[in-house]
């Protein structure tokens, strides 16, 4: 009997020293950041694992955890937004609702700014800059005026459900209201804010669920309606920033946009096929100027899309399904695959360094 | 929206199968059972039970070899079992004889099973237990058979059970069941609350930092009550159940770092009332069984950030079983059994844009067993399945028709000869949920059955039968899953889907030693030890980066280590239990990485006569005593060193 509870002590010790303690990963990165990018990857609800790598483009390698290791705690839960803006870097983190600020150059924490309104979390979904103001779209129906220079929530003015893309023109805060939580109700307008006085003027009626917004170099806004996945599809609003009123509704399937210069990159993921599609437009002309810009071969679930001015490139995200660590494929700006960077889990968002 | 999501596809509403078991199962249970040498059954008895002082059914589960518990929290928290590698839907739970039912996720929560009135739980995996189990959970990948105190008959008049707990995180319970048996009939009634605050603490690594912290919005409370009345025949008996509780908790969910924003809740009642009639004569046994469950799911999220400001979801869910099962002794050698079972379920929401289901479930099984020169047992099983799926809100799903078989050669012992071999091979399915058919955008109504094929060797021996009892027993097993459905989760908050994608091998072994020895007049003791590999790999995409991972929170290694010392009325019971590193997603690389964790459970106990046939027992118990910081699931935090004294009652 002894034996045998002594073989079982055995097993059971011999497992335990099995399984290997996970040790934090060396911080690899050079002090100050430079020729290289920021890649914030979003995780997954509930597990607490947004990070953000940093990918050396001198070398190209890939430190998976820089957040981490230069501030000492982690991220968060569902980082779905980051910026730069003077030698800041803003994070917005959704779930954790927070907005992390960061030195661009060491990344050290300036500070976290913690975004719940009494017992509610705001859940903020992204940021845009404007003089000494930072403009958060909160899910809760807001948009946080926050001072650049104090880092506190100066103002929050009310605008649709859930917004989230946000773009300025003519002095003015476009702010997509998605309305996504009362799915399949899902909102659509544009609210317009008055940067100067801080007040909605009025609210556009555009596609279903709009998310993304983008400005192009007549100032004129382009918003992504996503509609509702199945009969409704997507679509893109061009929006007269003089007078706010729709000038047309393009019926360009859409799941992100980007600028490239003075044209346009949209990407197309379709949830239902996996299949994805990336063209290139002249928002000055709104023409397409080549439909099937980039090959989206060997990329599994598109999950965004970015230009390097630095260097001429373009980025195209690749969220694995979603459960799998992802990548970034590297083009040409003719869209040409270059190469592809192993990061971490959903990346959605990058930062370009010269 | 998400989270309202995650709660309806993970939270089971359980109808409330609280019926009985056979006669004989108690009698299998009381007596020395875990001394026979079957390969595929393992029991947990009255003794092990009581001596484990578990919160819920689900902590006991964990005790049995190749299980695996996914629990999302302590008092209270989800828990759900699957066994050897298979998904949770394939486990059936059968209480006093009659299936726990859950159409709307197919799960079983079992945190929500109390544990109180429990006398004996048996998992049974290749050939079933009894012949009188309901038609659904024989034709099933396996099956937890769960018995109750209330719902079997006894010898004695009248007997009592009564128990008060008091434990960490201000937790109290109070149980109290009699069972009144004049003659031939049987009157039992029990009643029972439980409820605590859960604000427990925790410690949380976040980088190179801690999270220091209490539990929040995890308060719980629940009550239960029921009655049965019953007839014993010469030969059989009659019985009538009813049962109601009601849950009434907080849903403290994941802990997200730098949120403590949570405040959701989930109300939960469920009624049933149940019969069976069962008949043993010397040729021929049957049984007829129906039963009629209500379950109620009340999901509120109080600051939801949609238009209304909340979710007030709502879902009924209910069903009605009817079945027949017979056994018939041809002569000394073969034996056919088989049976029917009809069962129809539908479910309503209170959200419009939700579908309205119904399904009707046909369920056929006949067999053969038969034994060859009384030194080989075979048997021969072949079940069919008639599903009908009717939406009255949408789609409905596809009506489907299934033949499955199993087959199993088993060598017979003889008085001597205590080695026995068996080998069986099972193939079943299980049906995708209402949820994963119908719930809004997430669910797809083309979804195919997930089917499961499983391989089994086994060998158990009794080496040595005196004043040391040994009994050894293992396994060695493959199991292949096929059309996993698998949630693909997508871009924003409210786009999943369910597919039928995965391709899943299970490489296992398992291995118990259970051990019983008398070391001198008064002093016994009893050692349980088992040990359970699952190689359990995604083998769906050779060009995918999870292609031959272990798939998300199923362990390689499972180690449960207890062993009881006795003197006299008083004892000691230390329990081990033990798992290795799982990964919080199907790529097993470092960032999803879960440690494993050693938990240790200490009681001690000891039992008083206080009058003829009255006894008193006390028991202390330290659970968690290394103070371990471990999860289950990821970021749902379990709680550290705690404390439970118990003082029980019995009449009889």
């Amino acid at each position: 009997m002894r034996l045998i509870s002594w073989l079982s002590i055995t097993a059971i010790m011999l497992i335990l020293s099995s399984c290997k303690k996970d040790k934090p990963e060396q911080d690899v990165v050079s002090a100050t950041l430079s020729n290289g990018m920021l890649v914030l990857c979003e995780g997954l609800f509930q597990q607490n694992n947004s990070t953000v790598s940093w990918v050396n483009l001198a070398n190209s390698t890939v430190a998976n955890n820089l957040f981490e290791n230069r501030v000492g705690r982690q991220l968060g839960d569902t980082g779905n937004d980051i910026q730069r803006y003077g030698n800041k870097i803003y994070i917005v983190v959704n779930a954790s609702s927070t907005i992390e600020v960061l030195d661009a150059t060491t990344f050290q924490s300036i500070q976290q700014i913690d975004m719940v309104n009494g017992s509610v979390a705001k859940q903020p979904r992204s940021i845009v800059f404007n003089g000494s103001n930072a403009y958060v779209s909160c899910y809760d129906g807001f948009v946080d005026v926050i001072d650049t220079s104090t880092l506190l929530v100066t103002q929050r003015i009310q605008v649709g459900a859930n917004p989230e893309g946000m773009a300025i023109a003519n002095n003015k805060l476009y702010v997509a209201n998605s309305g996504g939580l009362n799915f399949p109700n899902v909102d659509s307008t544009l609210s317009v804010i008055d940067l100067s006085t801080s007040t909605e003027l009025a609210k556009i009626a555009i596609g279903k669920n709009p998310s993304s917004v983008i400005t192009d170099l007549q100032g004129e806004i382009y918003v992504i309606n996503r509609g509702d996945y199945a009969a409704v599809p997507s679509s893109i609003s061009r929006i007269d920033t003089q007078n706010d009123v729709v000038i047309s509704t393009l019926a360009i399937n859409a799941t992100h946009i980007t600028s490239m210069n003075s044209n346009f990159i949209i990407a197309n993921y379709d949830y239902n096929t996996s299949a994805s599609n990336v063209l290139l437009f002249d928002p000055l002309n709104e023409t397409v100027i080549n439909p099937n810009f980039i090959s989206t071969a060997g990329i599994t679930t598109l999950y965004g899309v970015q230009y390097d001015s630095f260097r001429n490139k373009i980025y195209i995200m690749d969220a694995m399904s979603f459960t799998n660590t992802g990548y970034i494929n590297l083009f040409n700006s003719t869209g040409s695959p270059i190469e592809k960077f192993h990061v971490g889990l959903n990346p959605n968002k990058i930062i370009f360094y010269d | 929206m998400l989270r309202n999501t995650i709660i309806l596809l993970f939270l089971p509403l359980i109808s409330w199968g609280q019926k009985d078991t056979v006669q004989r199962i108690s009698e299998v249970i009381v007596s020395e059972a875990i001394y026979i040498p079957k390969s595929t059954k393992s029991i947990l008895t009255q003794k092990d039970i009581d001596e484990l002082s578990a919160n819920d059914v689900g902590e006991l589960i964990q005790k049995i070899s190749g299980a695996n518990l996914k629990s999302y929290g302590s008092l209270g928290g989800l828990k759900t079992v699957s066994m050897r590698g298979l998904g949770t839907n394939h486990s059936s739970i059968v209480k006093d004889g009659f299936s726990i039912l859950n159409s709307q996720t197919g799960q079983v929560n079992l945190g929500q099973i109390e544990v109180d009135n429990v006398v004996g739980i048996i998992s049974s995996i290749g050939k079933r237990f009894k012949n009188s189990l309901p038609i659904s959970a024989q034709v099933s990948g396996s099956n937890f058979l769960i018995k109750t105190f209330e719902n079997t008959f006894t010898s004695d008049t009248l007997q009592v059970r009564a128990n008060v707990k008091y434990a960490s995180f201000n937790q109290q319970l109070a149980y109290l069941g009699v069972k009144y048996s004049p003659n031939r009939w049987l009157l039992s009634a029990f009643g029972r609350m439980r409820k605590s605050d859960g604000a427990y603490p925790y410690l949380l690594k976040n980088g190179s930092t801690f999270i220091n912290s209490n539990r929040r919005n995890n308060a719980y409370q629940d009550y239960s009550f029921g009655a049965t009345l019953g007839y014993r025949f010469k030969k059989g008996f009659w019985r009538l159940m009813y049962r109601n509780s009601s849950i009434n908790q907080e849903l403290p969910g994941a802990v997200i770092f730098y949120n403590a924003t949570q405040d959701e809740t989930l109300l939960t009642s469920k009624q049933s009332l149940s019969s069976d009639f069962q008949s043993f004569l010397r040729f021929l046994e049957y049984r007829f069984y129906a039963d009629v469950n209500s379950g109620q799911l009340n999901y509120k999220d109080p600051t939801f950030l949609n238009s209304t400001g909340k979710i007030d979801a709502k879902y009924d869910n209910r069903s009605v079983t009817g079945g027949v099962t017979f056994s018939a002794k041809l002569n000394n050698n073969l034996i056919l059994n088989g049976g029917v079972e009809e069962v129809i379920s539908d479910l309503f929401s209170n959200d419009s844009t939700f579908a309205k289901p119904v399904r009707f479930h046909n369920f056929g099984l006949l067999g053969a067993s038969y034994v060859l020169k009384k030194k080989l047992k075979i048997e021969v099983q072949v079940s069919s399945q008639y599903v009908q799926e009717k939406n009255n809100n949408g789609l409905s799903g596809k009506d489907r028709f299934r033949i499955n078989p199993f087959i199993s050669l088993e060598t017979i012992s003889k008085k001597k000869q205590r080695w026995k071999h068996q080998l069986w091979y099972r193939n079943s399915f299980r049906m995708p949920s209402f949820n994963e058919l119908y719930y809004n955008n997430i669910g797809n109504n083309l979804l195919e059955p997930e089917d499961a094929h499983q391989f089994n060797y086994g060998l158990s021996v009794v080496p040595v039968q005196k004043k040391i009892e040994i009994y050894i027993r293992s396994n060695v097993y493959f199991n292949h899953v096929a059309n996993k459905i698998v949630a693909i989760p997508t871009k924003n908050l409210f786009v999943w889907s369910m597919q039928n994608v995965g391709l899943v091998n299970i490489y296992g072994f398992e291995a118990i030693l259970q051990v019983k020895w008398t070391l001198a007049k008064n002093w016994k003791l009893t050692s349980n030890a088992n040990y359970s590999y699952q190689r359990t790999i995604d083998v769906t995409d050779a060009n995918t980066p999870t292609y031959l991972h272990q798939i998300a929170y199923i362990p390689l290694h499972t180690v449960n280590f207890d062993f009881s010392v006795y003197y006299k009325t008083a004892g000691l019971r230390m329990s081990n239990y033990f798992v290795s590193k799982r990964y919080s997603l199907n790529e097993n690389i470092v960032q999803n990485e879960i440690e494993g964790f050693l938990i240790s459970d200490l009681s001690i106990f000891h039992t008083f006569k206080i009058a003829k046939k009255n006894q008193l027992k006390i028991q202390f118990s330290v659970k968690n005593i290394f103070n371990q910081q471990y999860a289950y699931i990821r970021n749902f935090v379990m709680p550290g060193r705690n404390y439970l004294l118990s003082l029980s009652y019995a009449f009889n």
